[in-house]
This record gives C-alpha cells, structure tokens and sequence, in this order.
C-alpha cells in the first residue's frame, strides 16, 4: 500500500500509525508516478491520533521528534521511508537507536540529518543579504533542504535591528522576521528596491574577492567541493553583476 | 594620507588585500561573544563565507590598515625599499566596510594588520583606535582578530587584547637565524615575548574571572616554510612548544611563495606538499595525541609519499593490529586511515553490536588504509597475514624472498628503512 501524506508532521504521524504493520508501506509525500495497480490511501493529518503517537514515541526518546522534524525537512527523495524505517526501528526497540549506526535504517537517517544540518551551517556562511531602500534585508536562496526557518535564529541574533526575509525561491516560502516577530509564509516572488548603496558594497565585495585571490595557487576542485556550484547562482562574488 | 569618511575606494581596498592576503590564518572559531545591543556575534565553530579559486575559505575581512612600511623583511612585498604603490586606510573606512559587508553576510568579521608605518607605536595605536571605534561607536560584536605589531610598549597591545577576539604575532621563521637574516627589524623577542605575556594575561584573566574580554579566541601564529633552511623536525618541536608552552590555538605554515626578489631568497616557490604534511602533523599533535619526537627526528623531514600516521604506524607494528571492538579511543585515533570522526562512529556503534568489517564500510569508515591495521571482530582483511605491513608488501608485489625479513612483526621498526620504498609504493598504489 502507498500513504500519501502532506509532508506535515501531524500527517507523517497518522501516516506512520497507519502504515506501521504494512510490510509492503511506501510511506510518501511526493507526488511521484502511481504504479499501476497499487493501492493507494491519501492520509489526512488526526490531530488526536499524532499526539499520541508524539507521546509515545516521545517516552521512548525525548529527542526523536526533532529527529522526525530533521528528517522531514531533507530535499532526499526517499526522506519519507527513511524517517518511516528509523521511527518503526525506535518503536521496536523502545529506546534511542540513534548511536546504532550498524543498523542500515539508523545509518540512513543520522546521514540524512546530518546533510540537513549541514547546509543550515553552510548558509549561516553562504547566504546573501541584499539591502533593500527601506533598510529591510532580503536574501534569497535555494537550499536543497527546506531550511529557511532554521536560519532565523542566527542571523536574528546579529542583525536584531534589521528587518529580514529569508527567500527559499525554490520551494516558494519565506522565513520573515519583521524586526519583533518571525514567521514563514508562502512567497512566489518578491519585488524589492535596492537601496542606492547596494550595488556599491557589492561592486567593492567582488574587488575584494578577487583581490584576496593568490592566483598562482589555483584549486579549483577544493573551492567547488567546498563551495558548490548549484549555489553559485546567489553569491554576488559569483555571479557577475547583474543582482537577482 | 587622505582620510575620507564613507566607502573605501577600490583601488586602495584591493592594495591594502593583497599586501595582506599572505597571511593564511582565517579562522574566526573561538569566541563565543555576544551581541551586546548591536550588530554581530561569535560563533564558535567559526564559519566560511566564501571561497577563493585558491582553494581557501573567506572567512574574515582580511585587510591592512597601512601598507606603508618602515621595516624592511626580505620575503614581504611591503617591505620598505620595494617600488609599490603606498596607501592607508582611516579607522572609519574599515569600520564602514565591515559593518556593510558583515549586515550582507559576506564575512565572519575583520582580521586586521598592518605594515609597521611610522614606528610600531604609532601603528598599534592606529590597529587600536580602528578596534575601539568598531566595537565602541558601531557597536560591532562580531569577530576580531588583531596582529600584534613586534616592539610596540605593552600597554597598547594589552588594551588592544580586551576589545578583539584573537591576536597573533608572527614567528615569521623557523629559526632566530633565519629571523635575523630575513627580518632584520623583528627578533625572537620582539615576537615570542608578547606572546608570553598575552599567555600570562589571559591566564590571569580567566582565574580571576573578571569580567569584560581578553582575547578569548586566543592566539596564534604562522611561520613561513621553505625560505630558510630549517628542517620539519626542528618546525613541529617548534609548534609543539608553541601549543603546551605559550597555549596557542593554531600554528599556520605558509609555504613560500616568491612575491619579491632578493639574493637571499630562493626564486622558487615552497612545495604545497611540504605545507600539507606539516599540517598534517599539526593536526596530530593538536588532536590525536601525538608527540613531536614520535612524528619525526628534530634533523629530518615529513615523508612526502606517505601522510606521518602512516609513516609512524609502520615504524610501529608492534601497535597494529588493533581491535576495533575493543581499542580505547586513543587507539583507534592512532590507526591509518580512521580520523576524529570514524573515531567517534566506531564507539558509538559498538556499545550496541560487534563490529564486522561490512559494518564499518557501511559506516563509511575508509578501510583503504585502515583495514592493514585492524581488525574487526578478530577478522584481519589486511592480507592473508597477520601482520599487516606483509600485507602492505604483498600488495605492493615484493617477492617472499624479500618479504621474510618482515615475518616478525616485531622486527618491523629496524626492517623498514631498508625497504622503506616498498612500503610507500604500496601505500600509496595498491591499499
């Protein structure tokens, strides 16, 4: 049987109850090509039946829903059964399994999390602020991992006098701090102004990108493994002058 | 000199990064400060901004306040008879530029120096006022590191040392020797006893847990490799003496780069691979327990074909192999091929199951090398042989005839220099 559920975590959970004693479970939020002839049941979020489900699962290990929560942010296509297979393998052995690394199931989801939480450290280095006219920052970004709420906390705890949004352009959503509130909303495109200074900063950036360059040591490999090219596309050192 | 208040103009900002941008410490860990009704904060695992084609991180703003200079070192393209365009920067014009490049997220913070310009003096001075102003007047908390000027009086560099992060003189050279030659102005002492009392202040400062700052990054140094004649054994009983005696928290190697000409200076470049082994054994001395005299004889070099874990663990078979259901930590840090991280895997994972070699290549445990070494639930897939370096030499297609000599692993230590090229082959070809 195939679960759909809305990549919620209240849906994941009533999902997972559902499907727990289904040996044959694809567990899925994507919409990915119906085989023919499978069953299907598209899982509704109960709220009751998760919280019981978080209750439970949480007295086996206080840490698991963040783990859940980790998990169900990871941009992998088979981040659903991974987090499936772990919290069915932490029922079945009613305590935390998350040292257990000789167990595949475990493997695959302290890896997972581990590139979730990767890539939240790469961009607290890697993301872009762009000064708007109203002094607002506007970052836009595309993460592989749904992550742009995570980075709130760090960069409201620098720049608290700054109103920001953090633009997932991809997955069309926005992590927004209004200079009081935080907050994630929907966002297809975002119209900004840049302010007079903008291009300047930038313009100054790239010299000194350039500058600080030793050029008879090249090593291109090392920069790209470290800093990869899909990301390229936001980082004004990288792209050349024409600001998103 | 012009002061302008506002944004520095390109020409000077790509003058004052290129005469700093030798200096290869980056690193903005360390400091846990907090933004204390500004902007900025540390962050203690440091973070990388960008990086260069070079291969290295941006991760602080990495500039001269002045390249005008009246110190004259040989190997420096800033020294005070090249023919090079002079600029500094006001205080205002770093503050503008790190707060505008701090608020976009492009650096961690500012990694300031300079030139010695007018004297020592004056120039501390000047990196002071620039510190005071940012944290003072911009309310910066980010991260700082400052270097020290050599021969400035004490007092400026102790008032500098409780507003940055982090400070650092440079050793520059391996030995005073060298130093004397090459940096006629700086010595051993102007450079080590700043250091030593900075170490003693920060000492002070921590038992009497007063309050504010004093660099709670620390300090650290760098020294240029391949300039002057000083062996790898006499550079990593250098930085070990540098990390138990004066605390630092990293000792960077530079290899020689030629920027200047002069008699006194080879014309070619340090090799890059020289500079890696080095790191390679700092990083041993630093987080794996080793010793400086365990890596290498105080008159020899670093093996270039073989990284110095290998190199030490084939002077010491009688070590391997290790358990690795069983070997404490420290153990399994000393084995080829298994760093801090597999390290950590590996004891985590065992408390629950016996290990098998499957398991620790699902693991993604490298056994490339790793697997001459251990042994995973008493199972020795080095070779058909217990011993793990006829393992290695087997592999590297030596003839029995050859290999007898290594049949006691006991005897390995003595057996191994005479067919030391093997060993490498082997280790570098076929494991």
């Amino acid at each position: 049987m195939i679960y759909f559920y809305d990549g919620s975590m209240p849906a994941f959970l009533t999902a997972f109850l559902l499907a727990y004693a289904d040996e044959e479970a694809t567990v899925t939020s994507r919409s990915l090509q119906l085989t023919l002839g499978a069953e299907t049941v598209f899982v509704q979020a109960d709220g009751a039946r998760a919280k019981r489900a978080e209750k439970r699962l949480l007295g086996m290990d206080r840490d698991c829903l963040h783990d859940l929560s980790t998990l169900l942010r990871s941009g992998d296509d088979d981040r659903d059964m991974v987090a499936f297979r772990y919290l069915k393998f932490l029922t079945q052995q009613g305590r935390p399994v998350r040292d257990m690394l000789a167990e595949d199931c475990v493997l695959a989801a302290v890896e997972c999390m581990r590139r979730v939480g990767y890539e939240v450290h790469r961009f607290h280095g890697f993301l872009r602020f762009l000064e708007c006219s109203s002094g607002a920052l506007y970052a836009p970004f595309s993460p592989d991992n749904d992550i742009c709420d995570l980075l709130v906390p760090h960069f409201r705890a620098r720049l608290p006098q700054f109103p920001f949004v953090i633009h997932d352009v991809g997955r069309k959503k926005a992590a927004v701090y209004d200079g009081e509130h935080t907050f994630v909303a929907p966002l297809e495109r975002a119209e900004i102004a840049l302010s007079a200074d903008e291009e300047g900063w930038q313009s100054l950036w790239r010299n000194y990108y350039a500058s600080v360059n030793i050029p008879s040591r090249e090593r291109l490999k090392q920069m790209r493994g470290y800093m990869p090219v899909r990301y390229w596309k936001f980082l004004p050192e990288k792209y050349r002058s024409e600001p998103l | 000199m012009c002061y302008t208040v506002g944004m520095i103009s390109e020409s000077k900002l790509r003058i004052l990064t290129e005469s700093a941008k030798y200096d290869v410490s980056c690193s903005s860990s360390g400091s846990k400060r907090k933004n204390e009704g500004g902007m900025g904060n540390g962050y203690a695992a440091g973070c990388c901004h960008s990086f260069t084609p070079d291969g290295r991180c941006i991760s602080l703003l990495k500039i001269l306040l002045s390249n005008d200079c009246v110190f004259n070192c040989k190997y420096c393209m800033s020294r005070a008879d090249s023919d090079v365009p002079r600029v500094s920067a006001s205080p205002e014009e770093i503050c503008e530029l790190v707060i505008d490049f701090y608020k976009r997220n492009y650096i961690e913070g500012l990694f300031l120096s300079s030139a010695v310009h007018i004297s020592p003096d004056h120039t501390m001075e000047q990196l002071l006022l620039t510190v005071k102003k940012l944290r003072n007047e911009y309310h910066f908390h980010g991260y700082i590191h400052l270097k020290g000027i050599p021969h400035a009086c004490d007092r400026l560099v102790r008032e500098a040392a409780m507003y940055v992060d982090r400070m650092s003189y440079n050793i520059e050279l391996p030995s005073e020797k060298s130093l004397k030659l090459l940096a006629p102005q700086k010595s051993r002492e102007s450079l080590l006893i700043p250091m030593q009392k900075l170490h003693s202040d920060v000492e002070i400062f921590r038992a009497e847990k007063r309050k504010g700052h004093f660099l709670p990054a620390g300090q650290t140094t760098q020294m240029i490799v391949g300039a002057s004649p000083e062996t790898d054994g006499q550079i990593i009983r250098l930085t070990q003496s540098l990390y138990r005696r004066l605390g630092l928290k990293r000792v960077y190697y530079s290899s020689y780069v030629p920027v200047v000409h002069d008699a006194l200076l080879p014309d070619v470049p340090a090799g890059e691979l020289r500079e890696h082994r080095l790191y390679q054994a700092d990083w041993l001395l630093r987080f794996y327990g080793f010793d400086a005299e365990e890596l290498v004889e105080s008159d020899g070099n670093l093996s270039p074909d073989l990284d110095p874990k290998c190199a030490w663990a084939l002077r010491n078979m009688q070590f391997f192999p290790v358990e690795v259901n069983s070997a404490p930590l420290e153990m399994l840090l000393r084995v080829p091929g298994i760093g801090a991280r597999s390290a950590d895997k590996i004891i985590r994972a065992r408390r629950y199951t016996r290990l098998t070699f499957e398991m620790l290549a699902a693991m993604r445990v490298v056994l490339k090398r790793a697997r001459h070494f251990i042994t995973a639930g008493g199972k020795f897939y080095g070779s058909e042989n217990a011993a793990a370096v006829r393992g290695l030499l087997s592999s590297g297609g030596r003839t029995p005839a050859q290999m007898s000599m290594f049949a006691d692993s006991r005897g390995m230590a003595l057996a191994l220099p005479s067919d030391l090229e093997t060993a490498r082959s082997a280790l570098r070809g076929e494991l």
